[in-house]
């Protein structure tokens, strides 16, 4: 009777009472009904704080997508008028190129009326020597003919670029012709460079 | 109610087989297909790197070209937006084919043959490839039915100025010929690929490019030459080519103290823009790929050795006849003469064949061949040059020039009976131009990569004494009085500088190995002879109103002075020596 009477007052959690079965109390201690009362009612403000949270996450990656896909459509606007610029560049390019080509630069120098003088003359420095005789530069004695283009380049149009100038001969008086001699003033000049 | 939570537990485990069958056992393939629908695979193109002049000028480039290909099962009408923005209207099939043709210049009706020969294709190619501006035209039109693919092509600038040098590539962008094909490696790039996922709209999805493998352009070829003195050549050559009537001529200046070929000029010579206009057997470059007998100018060499050897001087004495008879060969001079009393330097400034061979007797015939192989003649030139030739200085199934017969030995002293190229035989006036130092051809600068990197560039020489520097100067000197007392001599003054030069007019064989009657006429020298620095060497063949040196003389002058003024060389300040000719 007494271990039937003892084991309940120990069960409602009477400790004093029951001093003999101390070593089993260990091991069947019951949870402290104290922890749910402690529990407190979840503020609101924890929710909102939490869902906020989300809300802003979920819309700065809304916004960020939306900026990034805009950014890959300027981007892809830039890079299509970046290779249109390419394009232009190098059709601008090619020109440029075949124009300053020999062909065509004598062609339209010639066009001008202008003519490479065969009769080389040089003048020595160090003594002011004149070596050649100086003629004014003709078409005949050009060193290369200007009626023939034996060096072809198919890039070039055949009609030079520069229309050929039309003398003035209403307005201009009729001049006489200058002297081609020039005459040595001063010093020789020595060359600057190495 | 058992039978209803049957049909859902069923149903639930429907769904859960197609979820891990579509999650985890198809995932792969799905995703794979995914990824392909919107990823988009590009070929990034390595682009063929630039062949440029010693200053840079650009002799070959490469440029993008567009293929116009068409749907024809499309060709239909479609609406194209107002230019004023007022909604759209409608453009007919013949409409957009008429604006197409007068962009490309082409009749509409070969364009409607193209497209109507199988309206059910999807494809029909309009054009292989038109420029930038054209295509910006066409994309212009904004027709639906069109496509176009970028391809890469070359152009040269400079067109046929040397055209033979740069060489050109196939319509397929294969090297063909030229600095292209021997230089292939260099100017190369290789193409690229990238996949980048693109939207619905063909927008790259950002951050999802990939490059899967590096697109690495070509290095870019510099040349020696410098292109407007080599347009100067080919032009005066080109000129005095078709004045004599002749068929074909060569220009070669090198750079005495270098060795570098400045120019290399040659008529008639390719245009690489338009290969089909030039006869197939002028596409090369026959400076290196064609070897003639080089006649008189050739003598040049011959004395050389011998003075180098000890066995002449310029003023060795020799009595020459018009016909010297030894063993079984018999010289002739090219004119009638009596016995003449000239000295080696007459011997050249005459160009007698007589006196050359009777005083190369002073010497063995193995070592005047020792001679012609440290000139390095009879084989090729230190360039590679695709096609390069070696010339011959024994004919074929000859072991040693002591096998060959009288008349070949004596031959050779006056340049018959063996072969140089254009480019060996101004290497050779190099020499004796630069104190007797040989120094090895050069062509190509090096390959230039983009990182600023050269390689391939050739190892710096010091050359190679071929003869002495005094024999080498003496030769100069007796080369001047062809200049200056020479049958040519008026064709040859340039004011203010001493100029070296020997003419030359070679028989040329006929194929058959008898001399035909035609002739290759030469000129080879260099200036200012109290130091030389340039070296010019031309050739005419075939002329027919001129048959001598005087044939090629203008050319020489002209080119000569051209150098002199673009090099800025200093006139000579010594007076010439004047050797005695006669004694």
């Amino acid at each position: 009777m007494t271990n039937l009477a003892t084991v309940p007052v120990s069960r409602l959690g009477s400790p004093a009472s029951a001093p003999a079965i101390e070593p089993r109390r260990r091991w069947l201690k019951p949870a402290p009904d104290s922890m749910p009362r402690q529990r407190r009612r979840p503020r609101i403000v924890y929710a909102a704080v939490a869902i906020g949270g989300i809300a802003i996450i979920a819309l700065a990656q809304l916004l960020l997508t939306i900026g990034l896909s805009d950014g890959a459509y300027q981007v892809s606007a830039q890079q299509s008028k970046l290779k249109d610029l390419l394009r232009t560049n190098q059709a601008l390019s090619e020109q440029l190129t075949a124009l300053s080509s020999p062909q065509n630069l004598v062609q339209n120098a010639q066009t001008l009326g202008m003519v490479a003088n065969g009769n080389t003359v040089y003048l020595r420095l160090s003594d002011g020597a004149v070596l050649g005789s100086p003629t004014p530069a003709s078409a005949a004695n050009a060193p290369i003919a200007a009626d023939q283009a034996l060096v072809p380049n198919s890039l070039l149009q055949p009609d030079p670029v520069v229309a050929a100038p039309v003398p003035d001969v209403s307005s201009a008086p009729p001049t006489a012709a200058p002297d081609p001699s020039v005459p040595w003033q001063g010093a020789l000049p020595s060359p600057q460079t190495h | 109610m058992t039978i209803a939570v049957l049909i859902i537990v069923a149903v639930v485990s429907v769904f859960c087989v197609r979820l891990v069958d579509i999650q985890i056992v198809q995932a792969d393939s799905l995703n794979a297909t995914s990824l392909a629908s919107r990823s988009d695979s590009t070929v990034t193109l390595g682009t063929r790197g630039d062949i440029v002049d010693a200053n840079g000028v650009v002799l070959a480039t490469s440029i993008l070209r567009y293929a116009i290909e068409a749907d024809p099962s499309a060709v239909a009408e479609f609406d194209r937006p107002a230019a004023d923005g007022s909604g759209d209207v409608k453009v007919s099939a013949d409409q957009a084919i008429g604006e197409l043709a007068s962009v490309m210049g082409l009749d509409p009706a070969v364009i409607t043959a193209i497209v109507t020969a199988d309206p059910t294709s999807r494809y029909a190619q309009i054009s292989k490839s038109v420029d930038v501006s054209t295509y910006n035209a066409i994309r212009a039109l904004d027709i639906p039915w069109l496509y176009y693919k970028a391809d890469q092509s070359r152009t040269y600038p400079d067109g046929s100025v040397a055209g033979n040098l740069v060489g050109f590539v196939g319509a397929d962008g294969t090297a063909l010929a030229g600095t292209e094909l021997t230089q292939n490696a260099c100017l190369a790039g290789s193409d690229g690929s990238e996949v980048t996922e693109t939207g619905e709209d063909g927008v790259a999805i950002p951050g999802s490019t990939v490059t899967l493998k590096k697109a690495v352009d070509g290095g870019k070829v510099q040349l020696t030459i410098n292109s407007d003195l080599q347009y100067f050549a080919q032009e005066a050559l080109a000129q005095r080519v078709t004045e004599v009537g002749a068929e074909s001529g060569t220009v070669v200046v090198t750079e005495a103290k270098t060795g570098k070929i400045l120019t290399a000029a040659e008529y008639p010579t390719v245009d690489p823009n338009n290969i089909d206009a030039t006869d197939p057997a002028y596409r090369g470059a026959k400076v290196f790929s064609d070897p003639f007998e080089p006649g008189s100018t050739f003598k040049s060499i011959t004395a050389a050795s011998l003075i180098d050897a000890g066995a002449a001087t310029p003023a060795s004495q020799v009595l020459a006849p018009y016909e010297y008879k030894s063993g079984d060969a018999v010289i002739h001079d090219s004119f009638y003469h009596p016995d003449m009393r000239w000295t080696l330097t007459g011997v050249i400034e005459q160009s007698s064949n007589t006196g050359i061979s009777m005083l190369s007797n002073n010497m063995s015939v193995d070592q005047r061949w020792d001679y012609m192989n440290k000139f390095h003649l009879g084989k090729p030139t230190e360039v590679g040059f695709v096609g390069e030739d070696s010339g011959d200085i024994l004919p074929g199934g000859v072991s040693g020039p002591t096998q060959l017969d009288d008349q070949t030995i004596y031959n050779t002293t006056f340049g018959q009976g063996l072969t140089v190229t254009a480019v060996q035989m101004a290497s050779a006036y190099q020499a004796i131009a630069n104190n007797g130092v040989r120094m090895p051809v050069q062509l190509f600068e090096g390959c230039r990569h983009d990182d600023g990197t050269v390689t391939d560039a050739p190892a710096p020489s010091t050359g190679e004494q071929v003869i002495s520097p005094q024999a080498a100067q003496d030769t100069v000197h007796m080369m001047e009085s062809v200049a200056t007392t020479g049958y040519a001599a008026d064709a040859l003054k340039i004011p203010g500088y001493r100029v070296s030069a020997k003419t030359g007019t070679a028989e040329m064989s006929n194929g058959s190995g008898a001399y035909g009657g035609a002739y290759l006429t030469s000129m080879a020298g260099m200036a200012p002879s109290d130091d030389p620095q340039y070296v010019v060497s031309v050739t005419i063949r075939k002329p027919v109103t001129i048959t001598s040196g005087l044939a090629a003389a203008p050319v020489f002058q002209k080119v000569l002075s051209q150098v002199l003024k673009t090099y800025r060389v200093q006139p000579s300040t010594v007076p010439a020596p004047n050797l005695p000719t006669t004694y």
